[in-house]
């Protein structure tokens, strides 16, 4: 409680922060905000060309599908990213006078919200152009980006506060961040993958196929994946359930349909919402108190 | 009531053997056994307290500890022991010019120096122009400020700062920036917050100014408080300290330098 109303008698702190950022990570380009639209559009650019063209994705709306995955996407990793610099980089500010350190992972928090909200004009000027009924279930945009809000800040928390004493975790973040793109459901539907079976004799394929079943309940614990399946069900699917498999080359109709059912029924989407939440919400918990509990080294370390 | 209280104040800094940077090192440093930190105590069990409007100069060679102590009343540090208490609004003048922005303009650094100083929107406009005619800015604050020259920055982050209307002022080594002209400037600006009543406690190796502008002083070595009385008192004995320590080391030197 006392920390609360202590950061809202910083609130100017903070608001300047989120302001400076905006102002300077696109300084110099005669582009400025625009990159924040275009930046993604020009990625999805790529992935349509690479997965659709080229690999024959059956996917009806890839560019929705696409695109309604990866904004989520690029907020939660920009802001785990810029965590490991955000409080390294404001050494000068923790040194000269007090104020709540927890402000500077809010700061770079926030900062990334306001992206993510510029981001969305490109969705609807999307939506406009393919003429798509808005309705009530794209209210569903709102807890899921609730979730990955609170899933990003316990997690750039922690990362803030121990990347000021050890300049390895910046490495580590940025490499695990390109896996866990790929163990998300970006580019791909998620009935594809837990419909999965491998099979292979190569020793490698052994420890997969091993290990599968308990990899795709991880998978969908991961509140980055469960708020991209949200941001799907409600934009693109009027609130469905996000397992879908779809049918194409490779699936009869049939056979895609009796498939989606069993995954159905063997993922139980409810409970999955549920278990990323309380991941989701403990890593708010113990990355602020694992942040508080070093914040008052920083003005130590030189 | 005292507008700073300050009662048995320990501060201890670690200080790793072979400074970790990295998780490697770290791991090679367990695995070694080399856990142990150095420790180094920067104040010890220091005890004081400084009434509304007395100004204190705080004396002793470098590594004594009073960037420390006037860290820990900014708040910037916590103390390890002990505890501190200070009443009122604070301006601690660290580091000054530092925090600023390179790409903002000036106009936006003042906004943001002035909100982590504890001053809102509206507090910081009706202080603006008077915080840029002090500076002495005018025409510089729409430019960036990396095009400014470091007399600038550092003129203007004193600016922000004296413009705070603090109960306590915290005076780290600032006294001399700017031009001549500036200094010259600011100092009159320190003799206007004394007669206004205000708290001052200020961090000087220049022991001149100490016992012009203090009435009391503080003499700390090695984190020790030696001397606490009138800043006259202080500075002759601190003076007197100085020279027998360099009378020591002449003598200790002198049949090196003249080989007979």
């Amino acid at each position: 409680m006392k920390e609360i109303a202590e950061l809202w008698r910083y609130r100017e702190v903070l608001l300047n922060l989120v302001h400076r950022n905006l102002r300077v990570r696109y300084k110099n380009s005669i582009l400025g905000f625009f990159w924040s639209l275009l930046n993604p559009l020009m990625q999805i650019g790529v992935w349509y060309f690479v997965f659709k063209i080229i690999m024959e994705n059956p996917e009806r709306n890839y560019t929705a599908f696409l695109i309604t995955g990866f904004l989520p996407w690029l907020f939660f990793s920009q802001t785990v990213l810029d965590s490991t610099a955000c409080v390294t980089q404001e050494m000068a500010l923790v040194k000269k006078a007090y104020f709540p350190r927890t402000i500077l992972p809010l700061a770079a928090l926030m900062s990334n919200i306001v992206h993510l909200a510029l981001a969305f004009v490109v969705l609807v000027g999307l939506f406009a152009i393919w003429r798509v009924d808005v309705n009530l279930h794209y209210l569903l945009v709102i807890p899921a980006t609730l979730l990955i809000v609170t899933f990003a800040y316990g997690l750039s928390a922690m990362l803030a506060a121990w990347s000021v004493f050890y300049a390895d975790v910046k490495f580590i973040v940025g490499n695990l961040l390109s896996l866990w793109f790929f163990l998300t459901p970006i580019l791909y539907p998620l009935g594809n993958f837990l419909g999965k079976q491998v099979t292979g004799k190569d020793w490698l394929t052994q420890i997969i196929s091993d290990w599968l079943p308990w990899i795709k309940q991880v998978y969908l614990l991961d509140p980055v994946a469960i708020c991209v399946l949200g941001y799907r069900s409600g934009l693109l699917q009027g609130g469905g359930n996000p397992i879908v498999v779809t049918s194409g080359p490779a699936r009869s109709p049939a056979v895609a349909e009796a498939m989606q059912a069993q995954l159905r029924a063997q993922y139980p989407i409810g409970l999955y919402i549920l278990g990323s939440a309380a991941i989701a919400i403990a890593f708010a918990v113990v990355g602020h108190i694992i942040f508080l509990r070093k914040s008052h080294l920083f003005a130590e370390r030189a | 009531m005292s507008r700073i209280e300050v009662r048995d104040l320990w501060k201890r800094y670690r200080r790793p053997h072979q400074r970790v940077n990295t998780l490697k090192e770290a791991l090679v440093a367990f695995f070694r056994g080399q856990t142990g930190y150095e420790e180094f105590w920067a104040l010890r069990s220091i005890s004081f307290t400084v009434e509304p409007g007395e100004v204190v100069g705080v004396v002793g060679p470098n590594g004594s500890g009073k960037s420390t102590l006037l860290a820990i009343l900014a708040r910037v540090l916590v103390p390890t022991r002990g505890t501190v208490r200070v009443e009122g609004r604070v301006c601690p003048m660290l580091e000054l010019g530092t925090g600023f922005h390179p790409d903002l303009t000036g106009r936006e650094n003042v906004y943001l120096n002035a909100s982590l100083l504890g001053l809102n929107r509206r507090e910081t406009r009706d202080r603006y122009g008077a915080i840029v005619e002090f500076a002495e800015l005018a025409e510089f604050m729409d430019a960036p400020v990396k095009t400014y020259s470091s007399g600038m920055v550092v003129r203007l982050g004193f600016s922000v700062a004296v413009h705070l209307d603090p109960d306590v002022l915290l005076i780290d080594e600032v006294l001399g920036v700017g031009d001549e002209h500036f200094q010259h400037k600011s100092f009159e600006r320190m003799m206007e917050f004394k007669q206004q009543g205000k708290t001052i406690l200020v961090v000087s190796h220049e022991l001149n100014a100490i016992g012009r502008f203090c009435e009391r002083a503080i003499w700390l070595d090695h984190g020790h408080m030696m001397m606490d009385s009138t800043s006259d008192q202080v500075v002759q004995k601190y003076h007197s300290a100085v020279e027998e320590v360099e009378r020591a080391a002449a003598q200790v030197r002198a049949p090196h330098a003249h080989p007979v």
